[in-house]
């Protein structure tokens, strides 16, 4: 092949490889590619992150539901099990020092996710298997 | 092994729980019975400033004629029954687990702190072990139930600190450190860890028998 031939070739697959990074973007900004739990609010964490893999946790696990995780927030401030609040974070509703008495947001994941394991008698319970380093 | 952690980090801490809250209880009342049947006279002159100037003035580091003499022991000592306690009650994980079973939140040590801590009283049990072997006054008096509750002790921490640092199989060696914490609650009313519940009493016999009875300048 010409020197020119090989340039030109690979300006060509950079285009491709620039161009499928563009579409990516918004794709890993959603739950399809979601790999840990998010962790912001926290601020500086103790523990090395949870991996979640969003969808094919739920799948994996045959959760059909959303609103099993994703529970909304009735008038009087209970826990509402009919109608969803996906695309609202945890945090929203529970703060990492909540001063409502609602249940704190390192509490409300725990419970969530550790119940839900030991029910199941499948899934990480002990610390170092979810904080994995 | 999931089941045998859930089960070991539930029904099994209660029963842990049980046996150090109602042996304790039990240790103590028939320890006084045992007291008021030998030594009936001893326990009306138990004087209440006495005690408490003997159990401070052993509070406080070579303050005493006991610490003086074995600087070794004294260092290690201090630092093994503050560390055990810091960690037992105050460790991060700890009170992570009253937050999640109970909705609890307690103070907690910063995690890097707790982890140093562990280490230093690991080292000060490898102390109290070379005491044992290599030291002839402490080597004669020692029995193999002296061996039983210093391994008691230093098992929670050997395992925890690997859980932590997730050396091995992390759901294994959490559900052994979990067990060897149990163990350890389950045992501490039955075995040489007892004077966890009697040190201050005895230490009050000590400093009422000198300070009330024989007057001596002495705590
Ligand atoms: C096993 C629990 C669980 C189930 C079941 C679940 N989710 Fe989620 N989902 C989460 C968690 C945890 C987060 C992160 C929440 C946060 O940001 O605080 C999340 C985040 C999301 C987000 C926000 C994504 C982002 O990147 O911020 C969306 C959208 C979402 N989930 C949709 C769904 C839908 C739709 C379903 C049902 C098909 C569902 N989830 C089922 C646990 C779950
Ligand atoms: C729309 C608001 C809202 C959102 C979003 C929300 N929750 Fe809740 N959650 C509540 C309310 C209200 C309650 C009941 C009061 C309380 O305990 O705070 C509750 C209770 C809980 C409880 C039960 C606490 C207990 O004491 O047993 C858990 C666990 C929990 N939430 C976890 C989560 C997790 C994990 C997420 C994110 C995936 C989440 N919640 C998102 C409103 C919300
Ligand atoms: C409603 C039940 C349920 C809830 C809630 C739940 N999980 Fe799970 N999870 C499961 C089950 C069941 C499995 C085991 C799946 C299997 O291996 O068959 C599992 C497995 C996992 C695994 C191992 C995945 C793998 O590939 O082996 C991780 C990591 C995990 N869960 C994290 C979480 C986290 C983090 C949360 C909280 C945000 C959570 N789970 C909430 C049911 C649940
Ligand atoms: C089933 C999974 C799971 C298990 C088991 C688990 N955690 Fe978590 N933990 C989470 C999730 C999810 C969060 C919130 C996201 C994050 O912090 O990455 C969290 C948050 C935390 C936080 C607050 C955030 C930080 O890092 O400062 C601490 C501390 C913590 N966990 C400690 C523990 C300890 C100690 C244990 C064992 C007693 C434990 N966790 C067991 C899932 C788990
Ligand atoms: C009911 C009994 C107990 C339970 C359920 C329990 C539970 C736990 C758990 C879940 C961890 C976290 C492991 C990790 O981070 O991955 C831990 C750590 C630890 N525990 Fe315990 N524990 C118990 C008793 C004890 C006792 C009695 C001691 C000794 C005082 C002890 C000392 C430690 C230590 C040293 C660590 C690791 C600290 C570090 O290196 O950061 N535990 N424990
Ligand atoms: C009120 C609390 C306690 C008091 C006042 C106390 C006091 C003492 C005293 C006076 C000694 C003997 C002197 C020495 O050898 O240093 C001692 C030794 C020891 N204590 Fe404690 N103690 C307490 C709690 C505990 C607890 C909770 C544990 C662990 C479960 C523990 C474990 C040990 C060990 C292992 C030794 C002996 C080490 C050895 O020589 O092999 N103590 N303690």
């Amino acid at each position: 092949m010409h020197r020119k031939n090989i340039v030109k070739l690979a300006a060509s697959m950079l285009t491709i490889l620039a161009l499928v990074a563009f579409y990516m973007v918004p794709v890993a900004m959603s739950q399809d590619d979601m790999t840990q739990v998010p962790a912001d609010a926290f601020g500086t964490l103790e523990r090395p992150r949870v991996a979640f893999a969003h969808d094919a946790h739920n799948e994996k696990a045959g959760i059909e539901e959303c609103v099993v995780c994703h529970h909304g927030k009735t008038e009087d401030g209970k826990m509402d099990k009919e109608n969803s609040s996906e695309g609202d974070p945890c945090s929203s509703c529970h703060a990492v020092k909540p001063t409502d008495g609602a249940t704190p947001l390192m509490r409300a994941y725990h419970r969530q996710c550790i119940t839900c394991h030991e029910a199941k008698g499948a899934g990480p319970v002990a610390c170092g298997q979810c904080h994995a380093k | 092994m999931t089941e045998f952690y859930v089960f070991v980090s539930g029904p099994l801490a209660w029963i842990a729980w049980g046996f150090f809250i109602i042996g304790s209880i039990y240790r103590l009342v028939s320890m006084y019975a045992l007291a008021k049947a030998k030594d009936g006279s001893s326990l009306a002159y138990m004087s209440l400033p006495y005690s408490l100037r003997s159990i401070l003035n052993w509070l406080i580091p070579f303050n005493t004629m006991g610490w003086k003499s074995d600087p070794l022991m004294t260092v290690a000592t201090f630092l093994f029954h503050i560390g055990f306690l810091l960690v037992a009650v105050f460790l991060g994980a700890h009170a992570v687990l009253w937050d999640t079973a109970f909705g609890i939140s307690i103070p907690s040590l910063p995690g890097g702190f707790g982890d140093a801590v562990s280490f230093v009283v690991i080292a000060a049990c490898a102390v109290f072990a070379y005491r044992r072997l290599a030291l002839p006054h402490v080597k004669g008096v020692t029995r193999p139930k002296d061996w039983f509750s210093l391994i008691l002790v230093a098992l929670p921490f050997v395992t925890g600190v690997l859980a932590y640092h997730q050396v091995g199989p992390v759901l294994l060696m959490t559900t052994l450190h979990v067990l060897a914490g149990e163990l350890l609650l389950a045992l501490i009313p039955f075995t040489r860890l007892s004077h966890a519940l009697f040190a201050l009493l005895t230490r009050s016999y000590m400093g009422s028998e000198f300070g009330a009875v024989r007057h001596a300048k002495d705590w």
